[in-house]
């Protein structure tokens, strides 16, 4: 299970999909870029509603039940907490090839891991059993070197729209994700 | 971490042959997101399972791998309209026993299962052995068998399930 | 048709008995364990908690009843092609696969027949797949039975 990290580079096989090594400077000139849209493998399902609201043990009846998720929006709704579950590749597809991860995870910076730090999440319309979600990324910011507890390196900042299959916007998010090395103080 | 089974003696869980479990009723129907899932981590590309196309033309829709059956009347482990958890039969036998491993299974299928059917169980213990002895540990061989049914009562399919109830012989690593 | 995804078929005419199946190897990280409750719902601990795997007996965790299934059946038709039917899966599970192994699928013919009992005649194969490990160590042997297209059937 172990493998040896050249470089600050992330171990694909630990992750699952590629994550760029590169320079703060690259990684300065991606900002304002815009990914092509991607669409969710799977429709927003009651299932899956269910077992994660299960695991954040939350009651909300708009996940569980039917009759009254129907009369409030119409059908049971996801959790705002599961869009980006929506949005996540699956592991893997019969064609091959590693899934393509979020933008935050594309952005070439030095340093092997990463943590989330914030979320900013806007949600304008209920997502529903049977919506197909689609995301457009846009990578809206990259912090100088920063010196936390945690390491040293840069936080990312990404926007996300996510709309439904006809077009309606359902959510922004705003999310700052810290790309380190390992190694608490500098 | 520990699992909850119900704790027992032999002849409680004798006591019990037969019996034959209330039916349970699967919270979702069958979904082609699941499907993906499961196919995905266990690396099948059977077309039948990927290409919604070719599902209707062959099966009348995208169906499950045979695999998912207890997937698709498993609850979730948490529910807000009651304390516990729904849990198989074998959960609810009665030995002194405390950890349980899976030995055989013999499943058959009487027609394909399709995303969209809404399936439930109905359980009956079969069979408890004499206490054996094994390489793992010492213990009970528990024999459960059930039966699927499709929403107009159908049957879908049969499945056999042997399982070792055991104390463990080496119970803090090797 | 679905890039990657398997098309091709194997008619119960073209079959014959001793055939062996292509071998598949897989191997079993973590990942692919932890993998088992996410995807089965089965959270029994072996499968995710190697404290308590430990104390069960075993060194780590290990894949679950329905890992093993899905595996057989994928080697099983993968064979046989998308359009065959699996009618009966028939597995005892000698050894587990822990987080580490590599899983090696094979598999032979057993026996090609039909059966009229019922509305339409079926054309079925049965066949003898083995999961074994990266040592050759048997870990699920199973029987397969599955009703296969054939020419000339109406």
């Amino acid at each position: 299970m172990g493998s040896s990290k050249a470089g600050g580079q992330i171990d694909v096989d630990d992750i699952g999909y590629e994550v760029p090594s590169g320079t703060y400077e690259e990684a300065r000139a991606l900002v304002g870029s815009t990914r092509p849209v991607r669409f969710g493998e799977v429709e927003v399902n009651a299932p899956m509603i269910r077992h994660y609201a299960a695991m954040v043990r939350d009651p909300n009846p708009g996940y569980w039940d039917r009759e009254f998720a129907a009369q409030q929006w119409g059908e049971i709704v996801a959790p705002p907490g599961m869009l980006m579950t929506w949005l996540i590749p699956i592991e893997w597809q019969p064609a091959g090839g590693r899934p393509v991860p979020l933008l935050t995870a594309q952005v070439p910076l030095p340093g092997d891991t990463f943590l989330n730090a914030s979320n900013d999440t806007e949600l304008l319309e209920p997502i529903r059993v049977g919506d197909h979600l689609n995301v457009v990324e846009e990578l809206t910011g990259v912090s100088e070197e920063k010196h936390t507890a945690a390491g040293r390196g840069h936080f990312v900042t990404t926007l996300s729209t996510y709309r439904r299959e006809d077009g309606t916007v359902v959510a922004r998010s705003t999310n700052v994700l810290f790309r380190f090395r390992a190694g608490g103080a500098p | 971490m520990s699992v909850r089974l119900a704790e027992g003696s032999y002849e409680d869980a004798r006591a019990m042959i037969g019996t034959r479990a209330e039916v349970e009723f699967a919270d979702h129907a069958v979904t082609w997101a699941l499907i993906k899932y499961f196919c995905a981590m266990v690396q099948d590309s059977n077309a039948s399972y990927w290409d919604p196309d070719f599902a209707e033309a062959q099966w009348g829709g995208i169906v499950s791998p045979p695999a998912m059956l207890l997937t698709w009347v498993m609850a979730p482990d948490w529910q807000p309209q009651s304390p516990e958890p729904k849990t198989l039969l074998l959960a609810r036998i009665p030995l002194p026993d405390p950890t349980v491993i899976s030995v055989e299974t013999d499943t058959e299928l009487f027609r394909p299962i399709r995303a969209g059917d809404w399936l439930n169980v109905e359980e009956t213990l079969v069979d408890v052995s004499a206490r054996k002895s094994t390489e793992l540990g010492e213990g009970h061989f528990v024999t459960t068998e059930a039966v699927f049914r499709a929403g107009d009562g159908t049957p879908v399919a049969r499945y056999r399930h042997v399982l070792f109830r055991y104390t463990p012989r080496k119970p803090a690593g090797q | 048709m679905i890039p990657g995804a398997h098309y091709d078929q194997r008619w119960w005419d073209d079959v014959h008995e001793g055939e062996e199946l292509p071998r598949i190897d897989d191997e079993i990280t973590y990942r692919r364990v932890v993998m088992n409750p996410a995807t089965t719902w089965d959270y029994f601990p072996g499968h995710h908690d190697p404290e308590y795997a430990r104390s069960q007996g075993q060194p780590t965790i290990y894949i679950n009843t329905m890992h093993f299934m899905g595996f057989i059946d994928r080697v099983a038709t993968t064979w046989a092609g998308p359009r065959s039917f699996i009618a009966r899966r028939k597995m005892s599970m000698r050894r587990p696969i822990f987080a580490g192994d590599t899983m090696v699928g094979a598999g032979r013919v057993s026996r090609k027949y039909t059966d009229s009992g019922g509305a339409t005649v079926r054309h079925l194969v049965e066949l003898e797949v083995t999961v074994s490990n990266q040592r050759g160590e048997l870990c699920a042997p199973a029987t397969v039975i599955l009703e296969l297209p054939a020419r000339g059937a109406g």
